[in-house]
Formats: C-alpha cells, structure tokens, sequence
C-alpha cells in the first residue's frame, strides 16, 4: 500500500498526466465505433426490432470492429509506442514481431486495443461529463426548487440541506484522476503480456541476434585471418627489405615482390569481408539451409568458377541445425577454393547417408604456385561449425589435390 | 658471442622477413626455423638457441602447446617471445600463461623486434625495463596477465 504522503503527491506527478493523456487517446478512439454503432442501429431499425437491432449494433461495433482494428499490425506499433510514451512500460522491441505477427499475437493486441478503448472511453466520458456536474451541485445549497445536475437526468433538490453535495462534488475530480491513475497502474501491469512477443517470437528473436553475432564474428576472424595476416607479412618483409637492401639486394627485389603480392591478396580479402558487410539484404535474408545449395552453385559458377556439384540423399531430410551449418561449410569451403584455387576445376561431392552426412570438396593444387602457409588459415571458420555439431573435418593436400572433406552426424548422440 | 634465434610461424614469409632484420645484426643470428610447433623441443634441444619467437596461431601444434612443451621438457628452456598479429588476442594471453616471456607484435619495428631479443636473452622479464609499445616482456610469474601487459607504458 501507498503511504498518504505518495497518494497526495500523485496528482502533482507528470507521470499522472501522460496516463490520463494515453486515457484520452483512448476516448478519442471510441467516437468512431460509437458513431458506426449509431449508424447500423438506425439501418436495422426498420426490419428487427428496436431492442434487437440496438443489441446486434452494439454487439458489432462495440467488440467485432474494434478487435478487428486491434489485430492490425500497424495498430498494433502505435499501441506499443502510445504505452512505452505514456504509460511508462518497458514492451521488449516490436521488430522482435516479423510481418507476419502470429494468430495469438493478433488476438493479444486486438485485447490490448479494446481493454484501451473501453477504459478511455469510460474516463473520457466521466471527465467530459463530471465538470457541469461538479458547478451544480455546488450551486445546490443556494438554489430554490430542484437543481440538475450537470446534463444528467438526475436532480437534488435545492436548499441548505443539499450543502452535504458541495464537498462531494469538489472531491470528486480529485477522484477521477486516481481512477485513471489506477487504470493506468492496471493496464501498464498487463501491457507486456498483451503488447510484448510471446515466447515463439522472443526465441525466434533470440535465435536471430545469435545468428548476428555469429555472422559478426565471423567477418572479425576472417579480417583477422586475412587482412591481419597480410599487413603482417608487408610490414615484417618491408622491414626486413629496408635493412638488407644495401648487403642483399636480390632479398629486398624479392621481398617487393612478395610485399605487393600479399597486399594485394589483403585488399581482395577485405573486399570480400566489406561487400558481406555492406550486404544489408543477407542479414534480413532467412538463413539459408542445404535446400538452396543449387543457387549457391550457380551463383559459383556464374562468378567464374568452374563447379561440378554431386547432391545425392534425402538432402530435405537433414535437420535444420545440420542443414544450415553445412550450407555455411559449403559456402566457405567454395569462396576458400575460390581464393586459392584461381581457375582450377572444383568438385564438390554432398551426400546424405542414414546416420552421416558426408561432404567433399576437392580442387587440383598448382604445382607452379606454392602455397604461402595457408595451413589452416580460411579453414577455422569451417573448424568451429564442424565442431559445434560434433562432426569431423580433414584438409589438406591429396594426391595432387586440396581436399577438405566433412562428416556431420545427422542426429546428435547422447 | 652470438645469440641464438630459433623461429617459428606457419607463413613463410614472416620467417623470412624476420630472418633477414635478425641475421643483419652482428650479435644475433637464426639458428632454424619450423612452420609448426611440433618439432620445436627437438630442435631447440639440437641448437640450443637463446630466444624462440613463436607464432601463436599455427595448424596441428600451436604455439601456446609448443610453449608448454618446451618449458616442460627442457632444463634450461630458451626464452620464449611470442609473435602475434594483434595485441588483444586471447591466445596471447594463453600463452603467456603457458610460460612465454613476452609477447612482439608482428607490426614492430625491426629495431624493435632485435632490441626485445636482446632484452629477453639478457634476462629481463619486468616491468622496469625499457618498452616500446610493440613488445612486451611479461611479468613472472604472471599475475593476472591481461591487466598486467595493457597497463599503459
């Protein structure tokens, strides 16, 4: 409970008041449906019967209208930007509701909406009609004869002992304002339940910042592995240039080489990592899983790499979880052997066994271009995912090959 | 006398940058190199160098397990400068705490990359030391090395 010294201080409160105003608003929001409810009832008037008629329109436009206005998603925004304003509640990020906002999140917010109409059309009303009331009734106890109050079909009669009304009435919009704080309290108790994402939705959320974070971890590794790794070389091999070049000149010619060579392997890798970044559709794109690994090919192909694809198994069987890292595996295995393998020939093999899901891609090495280091770098990424589902990966040359090959097991062992 | 310089780290490159800025010092010279740490302990046992600069990040051995290693199974362990790309990397740490004696950014300068052998080899692991802002030695044993080594210098 309150102690008196908060209740009287309630009033003074501009918290007070940016409720009464969301109260207001909800007056406001009323005046159509009732209008529409006046409207239908005189249309019906000449076939049903009065009552009848009376109770159908009211039934209609008092609840069917606006629970279908409620469940609209635009309305739905405005109802969770009106309570964070002015009722002060914390509603978790409306984004976290995609386009197509579920059946129970619809009806929440078409509860929401009526629950803001109703409560602000009755204390619309009362403010609306409580003031000529109050001036009455004050005027009561000097009048002669019986005293209306306010436009109110009420009447008290006149005199002295009407003078019991005048406190009342001087009280009573004192009262009004903690009936509408009151509401308020109530609605801004409910408001997360009606307005907030329901538990599909916080995980779907959920699940998309993971991917976020993820996808930005990823481009920190890659620009550490690539870009990092470059700058290092130019820097160690610039450095090392400028103190040999009056003993060692071939070294030095050599390192210019090797400096030009590796920034400009640099910049094509930041390149890359920039264009994922500038990418603002991939973020929003649903994750993609195994079955678009037909357009991963041909987007392959059509950058210039030549790509034969070997896709056998029930591949629209494999598990969400496995089918989405496994298109990442792909994904990164095919931009490495792009990377790496200029225009060689690349062979990729995918194959979805009963308890295994087994995938190869191999590219013939170029026996002129030794590989500067390149163990294991590009292939942590491809590492971690393979690890997190409890799969294995080898990588490495083969027979005249670069080979990575991955087995994921389909369902996870106990 | 020379010191002695065993390098490690799986690119090339950096080898050879790092070769040439230490053999061009009268007082320092490169022993072997190794693209891996798994062979580290045999051949730092073979040639006895003085100071090991070793990548962190390597395939099949990195360079936090080599570090160990070579600590574990040697007498009297060479110092163990560790060469990364970045200051703020985990590894690192790892490392230092698997018993390296500092850590040299790979953007240091070659006057900086011999000065800190020099430094290391001569035994020096605290604070009071001279430092430039690309390399480190480590304070033994290392406390809580994070705090330690990003204390401003």
């Amino acid at each position: 409970m309150p102690r008196p010294r908060e209740l009287l201080a309630i009033p003074a409160r501009r918290s007070t008041w940016r409720r009464y105003a969301y109260h207001v608003i909800g007056a406001a929001l009323v005046a159509p449906y009732v209008t529409l409810t006046g409207f239908v009832a005189l249309a019906l008037q000449g076939g049903a019967g009065v009552v009848a008629a009376w109770t159908i329109a009211i039934a209609a436009c008092c609840l069917v209208a606006p629970i279908a206005t409620g469940m609209l998603a635009p309305v739905r925004m405005l109802e969770i930007a009106a309570a964070r304003l002015l009722l002060g509640v914390e509603v978790d990020d409306a984004d976290l509701i995609r386009d197509a906002a579920s059946w129970s999140t619809r009806w929440r917010s078409a509860a929401w909406f009526v629950a803001h109409v109703a409560v602000g059309g009755v204390i619309g009303t009362l403010t609306v009609i409580l003031p000529p009331v109050v001036v009455s009734a004050c005027s009561a106890p000097f009048a002669t004869g019986d005293v209306q109050l306010g436009r109110l079909d009420a009447t008290v009669p006149g005199g002295p002992e009407s003078a019991w009304l005048v406190p009342l009435a001087l009280l009573s919009p004192a009262a009004l304002v903690y009936l509408a704080v009151g509401a308020g309290a109530l609605l801004a108790r409910v408001a997360p339940r009606l307005l907030g994402p329901s538990p599909a939705e916080q995980l779907g959320a959920a699940q998309r910042r993971a991917d976020r974070l993820a996808e930005r971890n990823r481009l920190a590794r890659e620009l550490h592995d690539s870009v990092g790794h470059a700058l290092s070389i130019v820097t160690v091999q610039a450095g090392a240039a400028g103190r040999v070049l009056d003993s060692d000149l071939a070294f030095a010619r050599q390192a210019l080489s090797d400096i030009e060579t590796s920034a400009r392997n640099g910049l094509r890798d930041l390149d890359h990592v920039l264009g994922l970044l500038r990418d603002d559709s991939a973020a929003r794109a649903p994750t993609p899983t195994l079955a678009d690994l037909q357009r991963l090919v041909a987007s392959t192909r059509s950058a210039g790499i030549d790509v034969t694809a070997e896709l056998t198994g029930r591949i629209d069987e494999v598990p969400q979880a496995v089918s989405r890292e496994a298109y990442r595996i792909v994904q990164e295995s095919l931009t490495n052997a792009a990377r790496h393998a200029d225009d060689a020939p690349v062979s990729l093999t995918l194959n979805v066994g009963a308890e295994h899901l087994e995938l190869k891609l191999t590219n013939p090495l170029d026996a002129s271009r030794p590989r500067h280091g390149g163990g294991g770098r590009g292939l942590n990424g491809i590492q971690e995912r393979v690890a997190s589902l409890r799969g294995q990966v080898t990588a490495g040359p083969d027979a005249g090959e670069w080979r990575i090959a991955v087995s994921l097991p389909l369902h996870p062992t106990p | 006398m020379s010191l002695g310089v065993v390098l490690v780290d799986d690119e090339p490159l950096i080898r050879s940058g790092l070769r040439a800025i230490i053999n061009a010092e009268p007082d320092l010279s490169v022993l072997g190199e190794a693209d891996d740490g798994a062979g580290v302990t045999a051949m730092v046992r073979r040639l006895r160098p003085d100071v090991v600069l070793m990548d962190v990040r390597m395939p099949v051995v990195d360079g936090i397990e080599a570090t160990r290693r070579l600590l574990a199974n040697l007498d009297e362990p060479p110092r163990v400068l560790v060469l990364t790309t970045f200051e703020n990397d985990d590894y690192v740490f790892d490392a230092l705490r698997a018993g390296a004696s500092g850590f040299l950014l790979k953007r240091a300068r070659p006057d900086e990359v011999v000065r800190a052998i020099r430094l290391l080899a001569a035994g020096t692991h605290c604070s009071s030391q001279p430092r430039s802002a690309n390399w480190r030695p480590a304070a033994h044993p290392p406390p809580q090395p994070p705090a330690a080594l990003t204390a401003p210098v």
